[in-house]
């Protein structure tokens, strides 16, 4: 998996646009660096394998052991 | 039995006494009110308060139990709900004065269920807004204060149900848990908080923080609260595909008084990263004891552990944010600061990362079932730390200083993710006299094992029987 770039500002501006945001909200300029570690920390997702794996269902009761 | 001693007496000694006329729910609900209005000016456990309901409500169950229709052990017990739990009629803001004036039309399921079991609603309870965060902080309504040092969080979300419970105010209290918010303030004000199997009680009328991790749960002061409740609102829900179809129970028929036989595994990731030394050895001490109780104590291993804070985190904010997205739009301004950062934030997780961390969460989920064919039981601390005082930042967890939400969320998020039931129990207090948790947690749908094993500790110590100085 290649490391993951930084989330630069022209990206977030755009996909905040994207999902329902205004870019141009004086907001932005406290989100960007949240949103800049979140991304960031989902590389963590990077270290786990997870070959052969179906991602879980969101609803549905836990089977017994 | 005076009026304090009501508001401390659990719901099962009460049942007792009303079942028998020997107490009256109009005596048990003025002596809770007179309890909250002694109290509230400092916990700040309500938003909104129903002392005119309350009252006509147990002039009622006065009425019917008086006249032969004893409902069972619930009837005429004083009840919290967290309120993010739709009751019809009564304003239900999720935390926020963005829903000051939401009244809902119905009862979500749990609320219809109490109230069938002629249980008596004194209140809607404080909580983190949208039940984003593990502190029991909010603007908007006020912060809540711990009952043991009001300086101090009660935890969160359920901070005002946490509070509630360990200062007397209601006999019963209701939470939700998505990563940890029933058994955080449970272990930080010194009371139960169970988490039962995820589909076992209906989410049917609660706001959501994230559809697949979100589980509702007791606060109460007793084991057996947590069971009587546990009676009374589990069960399949057809507004609830998540709920599964199959027999329920009474759960305190599993209360056998001891461990015999039972295996108790401790993952020792529990105890790798940072914990405070007081509450590790605390800990330790009640894993003793469960071994002293007849149980078979090992150690074991989960090393998808360390990635339990970025499966769960990831799922949350992708969800919390979907379920939230047109608010977030169009009144983005009014949430809570750190909340909105949290929710907006999850608008940039991006599908692919939050199916691999669904992925992910099947591979831990593989993992822990393993670790319960070897044993009944995952004994651990529900938190690394006490807790902290309100708004602090970080917190020190012994000789590292860790983020309070990491900290907060680091040994409860496991259980969110795999569904498996699991209850903090009072186990000890810190040398300036805070409380401390045990965790327990077990197979899916063993809930009874689970509460068994908490019941059996609980019987073999006082610090539920411990009161906050308030």
């Amino acid at each position: 998996m290649p490391e993951r770039e930084p989330l630069s500002r022209e990206a977030f501006l755009f996909l905040a646009q994207q999902v329902g945001l205004d870019p141009g909200d004086p907001h932005m300029e406290e989100l960007f660096p949240y949103a800049r570690s979140v991304v960031a920390g989902l590389a963590e997702l990077d270290e786990i394998g997870v070959e052969g794996y179906e991602p879980d269902l969101a609803f549905r009761p836990a089977p017994e052991v | 039995m005076d009026g304090l001693e009501l508001c401390f007496a659990s719901a099962g000694e009460l049942s007792r006494l009303i079942q028998n006329r020997e107490v009256s729910p109009v005596e048990v609900i003025d002596a809770h009110l007179d309890r909250i209005e002694a109290t509230e000016g400092v916990l700040n456990s309500f938003i909104t308060l129903l002392p005119d309901e309350a009252r006509a409500a147990a002039r009622r169950a006065e009425g019917e139990i008086q006249g032969g229709n004893y409902r069972g052990p619930l009837h005429g017990i004083p009840v919290g709900l967290k309120d993010l739990f739709n009751t019809a009629g009564v304003r239900t803001t999720s935390g926020t004065r963005i829903f000051d004036d939401f009244i809902p039309a119905e009862d979500c399921t749990v609320a219809a269920k109490f109230r069938q079991a002629g249980a008596i609603l004194l209140g809607k309870l404080n909580m983190h807004p949208f039940a984003y965060g593990p502190t029991g902080e909010n603007a908007d309504y006020g912060h809540m204060h711990n009952p043991w040092n009001p300086d101090l969080v009660t935890g969160g979300s359920s901070g005002g149900s946490g509070s509630a419970a360990a200062a007397g105010q209601c006999t019963i209290t209701m939470g939700s848990d998505t990563g940890g918010s029933v058994r955080i303030p449970a272990s930080l004000c010194g009371i139960v908080g169970f988490k039962p199997t995820y589909g076992l009680v209906s989410r049917h009328g609660l706001t959501a923080l994230s559809w697949s991790l979100d589980h509702p749960g007791p606060m109460v002061r007793t084991v057996e609260d947590a069971a009587l409740v546990l009676n009374t609102i589990a069960g399949k829900d057809p507004k609830d595909v998540a709920t599964v179809d199959r027999p329920t129970g009474d759960y305190t028929a599993e209360f056998t008084g001891d461990l015999r036989g039972v295996r108790v595994g401790v993952p020792q990731e529990y105890f790798e990263g940072p914990i405070d030394p007081e509450v590790g050895r605390a800990v330790r001490v009640a894993i003793d004891l469960l071994e002293e109780l007849g149980a078979v104590v090992v150690d074991v291993s989960l090393p998808m552990f360390k990635y339990a804070q970025v499966i769960s985190g990831t799922i949350l904010m992708a969800e919390a944010a979907q379920y939230h997205r047109e608010l977030i739009a169009r009144e983005g301004d009014k949430i809570y600061p750190p909340v909105r950062l949290r929710l907006e934030g999850g608008l940039f997780v991006g599908a692919a990362d939050y199916l691999k961390a669904q992925q992910a969460r099947s591979l831990f989920d593989l993992e822990a079932r393993r670790l319960l064919e070897e044993v009944d039981l995952l004994a651990g601390p529900t938190e690394p730390v006490t807790a902290p005082r309100i708004l602090a930042p970080q917190v020190q967890a012994g000789e590292e200083t860790v983020g309070t939400t990491a900290a907060l969320t680091h040994f409860t998020r496991p259980y969110n993710i795999t569904g498996f039931p699991a209850v903090s129990a009072p186990c000890g207090f810190s040398r300036d006299g805070m409380p401390i948790g045990l965790q327990l947690a077990g197979r899916p749908y063993e809930d009874g094992m689970v509460l068994r094993a908490a019941r059996a500790y609980e019987q073999a110590t006082e610090w539920h029987r411990r009161r906050p100085p308030i």
